[in-house]
């Protein structure tokens, strides 16, 4: 096996335990994020997003060329209409493309049935994309865009900055979430003692 | 920043025990380790990313099984259809799924509890309907948009990339309507929408 594979092999398994306990196996932890009950796959995603960028771009600036950048290009129309897809498929399947991975791995039926409806929709989408193509990709492409090319920003500094904002984020989801538990535990406890 | 969850406990230790103990919250330990592999990718091969594995897959089997098969198709010119590093993550997703499934104390598998979708509630054979089709969808627009959760929402917010933050917000907006229409209450419906694997 080359050097390549064996790498992708070795990140997919740390990407998969940690997504496994995590509790991404369950497809109802993305179900009850979408449905705003529980937001410990936001704060799960923050967080990685957090670490991931403040270490890459510390690692980048320390030696470049060791952090491999790759910024998928701005075609809107594709994008927010793949996006809208997206989501309802989400919110339908419970799963996304790396997580119905994990549940597959984890010996959950509905995990191998969205890997099997995915590889149909990889199939319906080689079939589509010679139609999908000059429509969804190549009109209102603006190409590979970055918070901090469009401002013309340093990138550390800029990355720092957004880490923090994002960082202050899940600190308001997490006080939102406290408070819609302390209002669930009320009204739990007005149905449970017939309170008004 | 407070963390939620997060104590350190310092206390008279019983035999076996440690003096210190961390205690974080799963959400963020977890959270930081995908962050900790993010920049391991990184510095490797490059940010992570499982979607495209799906249609390389499929073009790499389809072309065995048809020979030229890759050749005629557009999509399969431009992403390849080979076992490449994409490829290979996905199986390591699954091989490090399983791992964490083996050494976990208490086994979750028999414990789905899927929400109940209008439509499909119900029997086994809905429930998997439902994620055949949610399947199909979300790879369907993962490649429309050139990115799934890990390759546009974590690796492209990683970058500060605008594509990926505009994904993201359509995403979202567009799985939050879903849910509030056509979820269904577990507490009203529980009798009626079968939970989990087993009864």
């Amino acid at each position: 096996m080359s050097g390549t594979l064996l790498l992708g092999l070795v990140t997919g398994i740390g990407f998969g335990f940690a997504l496994h306990r995590a509790g991404f196996s369950r497809c109802n932890l993305v179900q009850r994020g979408l449905w705003l009950r529980d937001f410990t796959m936001l704060k799960v995603m923050l967080t990685a997003i957090i670490v991931g960028m403040i270490g890459a771009h510390v690692l980048a600036e320390l030696s470049l060329g060791l952090v491999h950048f790759k910024v998928k290009p701005l075609y809107v129309l594709g994008v927010i209409a793949g996006g809208l897809i997206f989501g309802i498929g989400m919110a339908l399947g419970g799963y996304c493309p790396g997580t119905a991975v994990v549940g597959l791995g984890s010996g959950i039926g509905e995990g191998l049935m969205a890997v099997l409806g995915g590889l149909a929709g990889a199939l319906a989408f080689i079939f589509a994309y010679p139609i999908l193509k000059p429509i969804f990709i190549e009109k209102m492409n603006f190409g590979k865009l970055t918070i901090p090319s469009i401002l013309g920003l340093p990138v550390l500094p800029t990355a720092l900055a957004f880490a923090i904002s994002l960082a202050a984020m899940m600190w308001w989801l997490t006080r939102l979430e406290r408070k819609a538990k302390t209002v669930a535990q009320s009204e739990f406890a007005r149905k449970a003692y017939g309170l008004r | 920043m407070t963390i939620q969850g997060a104590s350190v406990e310092l206390s008279r230790p019983k035999a076996g025990q440690r003096y210190f103990s961390l205690k974080l919250p799963g959400w963020f330990k977890w959270g930081a380790m995908i962050g900790l592999v993010q920049i391991f990718a990184m510095a490797t091969v490059g940010p992570l990313g499982v979607s495209t594995a799906y249609p390389q897959f499929v073009g790499f089997v389809l072309d065995r099984i048809f020979p030229g098969f890759a050749e005629h198709q557009l999509y399969l010119r431009e992403i390849g259809a080979q076992i490449g590093w994409e490829v290979m993550l996905v199986v390591g997703l699954f091989l490090g799924a399983l791992l964490s499934y083996g050494l976990a104390s208490q086994k979750e598998g028999q414990q789905v509890t899927p929400v109940c979708v209008l439509g499909f509630e119900g029997s086994r054979l809905r429930r998997y309907l439902r994620a055949f089709l949610g399947g199909f969808l979300f790879i369907f627009g993962a490649r429309l948009a050139g990115g799934c959760t890990s390759g546009h929402m974590l690796s492209g917010t990683t970058q500060m990339a605008l594509a990926s933050l505009i994904f993201g917000a359509s995403a979202f907006s567009s799985g939050v309507i879903m849910a509030k229409l056509f979820f269904r209450n577990d507490h009203t419906l529980a009798n009626k929408c079968q939970m989990g694997n087993k009864r």
